[in-house]
């Protein structure tokens, strides 16, 4: 992530305050985030759905949820 | 005889039972432990002693009028502190929680009183239960039984250190990326990560809502199972929770492995993210030994541990940024660096790598799904390294991330870290077992078979 687009993100989520006081926690924390994202591969098929969020998948004698 | 601070919860009671020791001389046994170990070791972050030794008198009493409340009468516990005990403040060890005091017991803690079981104080967690050991923060990170100058695993780390030196039986800990397991393994004994929905959470500062287990810690399986057996159960205020039919989580502890089916996830730590030599030869010969416990052991693959943790923490660093996002944007500066950086992770990420991630964690679901389909259990890794020297932030943020726990929180399914034995450096190995949903007992059983082969349960540090 570019140093601009780091600083435009940090503002639009409100952190000046940590921008002005904790830059290198910031740009840390924008490495972190892209870090993250570019290692998942998300399901090629478009009807992949994403609920629900979490569930137990199936309780002892059959059932679900 | 077994020294009082040593003996279990089950150990414990059959000693009141049996009037070979009260719950007062528990207590003093425990208390006198901790002045004696803690100023080193910083497990708690608040002891309650004074009325942990009123609930310990109260419950002799009503022993000797013949009254039990339940099965854990006057069992002392220690709770992480992210987890509310009415009048006891819940810190999450941050400054700005510091004078936060709770109202009520979390669900978790209520049940463990109803149960008889007497809250002995607040342990030392990371920040907010994430991070790692921190010298900013308003007390001193807990360190390993096993040798202080190693951290004990985080984030229920005074839960871990207080267990392995003895200072009380049972312990609550929580786990969003490997929290109780990760000291379970570090300090070599017994953490349970339940099935997603098993436990309440209500009551708990929440970290993640979809990746937050509570989770029982003990010394031993058999004290993991009976505290399990009081945790479990329908919370119809937490949103998660689970109308599970009440589990028989002792039932096969004895039964053994003879014929149930067990998957070896090798490539975790053979090709993922290589272990220590130390943890793979641990991993072989707890393998080894149910096979000739008369277990059917075969090889399992699953994704990878790389994208299992990226899927993780990206939900995590989403939903922990909606938590704390208006304290990030008004009082940085009252966090640890630890937390602060990994809490505003979460402003980089757009609403579409969350749901990305949410889509590929149901196609991880449904693969572990698939797999426990053909065995019953999966063993892996949990730690892939001995826990590193707490003053070496470089080695920690080498290891801490060196881990096979994450998988099982990005899914749900129940997860157990216990130890495999110890390191030449003396300081304790770790195996993780991974059962299907609601089956805790299976997990338990052979957990107990690795146990009872293994001697795990006899070892403690040399305090």
């Amino acid at each position: 992530m570019d140093k601009d687009l780091m600083l435009a993100l940090a503002r639009r989520a409100g952190l000046d305050r940590a921008l002005a006081d904790f830059p290198a926690d910031v740009a840390a924390a924008a490495a972190q985030a892209t870090g993250h994202r570019d290692i998942i591969q998300p399901p090629a098929d478009p009807a992949a759905e994403p609920w629900p969020p979490m569930r137990a998948a199936a309780l002892p004698g059959g059932g679900g949820l | 005889m077994i020294a009082p601070h040593w003996l279990g919860a089950t150990a414990a009671v059959r000693a009141f039972a049996e009037r070979r020791l009260s719950p007062v001389e528990l207590m003093q046994a425990l208390l006198d432990r901790i002045a004696a170990l803690d100023p080193k070791l910083n497990a708690f972050i608040r002891l309650d002693a004074e009325a942990a030794m009123a609930a310990a008198r109260a419950a002799e009493a009503e022993l000797g009028a013949g009254r039990v409340r339940g099965p854990l009468h006057g069992v002392p516990v220690g709770v992480k502190d992210i987890i509310d005990v009415a009048g006891l403040p819940t810190t999450c060890h941050s400054h700005l929680l510091l004078d936060n005091i709770a109202a009520a017991d979390a669900v978790c803690v209520a049940r463990l009183r109803a149960a008889g079981a007497i809250v002995l104080g607040k342990l030392s967690t990371h920040e907010f239960a994430l991070g790692g050991p921190s010298f900013d923060l308003p007390f001193p990170p807990a360190r390993n039984p096993w040798n202080p100058d190693h951290h004990p695993g985080g984030s229920s780390s005074g839960s871990g250190a207080g267990l392995a030196a003895g200072l009380f039986p049972l312990a609550l800990g929580t786990d969003t990326a490997g929290s109780v397991r990760h000291p379970a393994s570090a300090c070599g004994i017994v953490g349970l990560k339940p099935t997603y929905g098993l436990v309440s959470r209500r009551g708990v500062f929440p970290l993640a809502f979809t990746l937050d287990h509570v989770g029982p810690m003990t010394r031993d399986v058999a004290d993991n199972a009976l505290m399990l057996s009081v945790l479990a159960g329908h919370d119809p205020r937490d949103p998660a929770s689970v109308a599970a039919p009440a589990g028989r989580y002792a039932a096969d502890l004895e039964r053994g492995v003879r014929d149930l089916r067990i998957g070896f996830v090798r490539h975790f730590h053979e090709t993922d993210m290589p272990a220590d030599p130390e943890v793979t030869a641990a991993l072989e010969h707890v393998a080894r030994v149910l096979a000739a416990e008369g277990a059917v052991l075969r090889d399992i693959a699953l994704p990878s541990l790389a994208e299992f943790a990226a899927v993780n923490r990206v939900i995590m660093h989403s939903e922990a940024w909606a938590i704390h996002a208006p304290w990030l944007r008004t009082r940085p500066g009252e966090y640890g660096q630890l937390a602060r950086r990994r809490l505003m992770t979460g402003a980089f990420l757009e609403a579409g790598d969350y749901v990305q991630a949410q889509r590929r964690r149901l196609q991880m679901i449904a693969t572990v799904e698939d797999a426990l389909r053909d065995v019953d259990v999966l063993l892996c890794a949990s730690s892939m390294d001995p826990a590193a020297r707490i003053d070496a932030p470089e080695a920690v943020a080498r290891t801490y991330p060196r881990q096979a726990r994450t998988p099982f929180n990005v899914t749900g399914h129940p997860a157990l870290a216990m130890a495999a034995g110890l390191s030449g450096g003396r300081l304790p190995l770790s195996v993780q077992f991974v059962g299907r949903n609601f089956d805790e007992a299976t997990l338990f059983r052979v957990a107990r078979a690795w146990e009872r082969a293994g001697g795990t349960a006899n070892l403690h540090p040399p305090l």
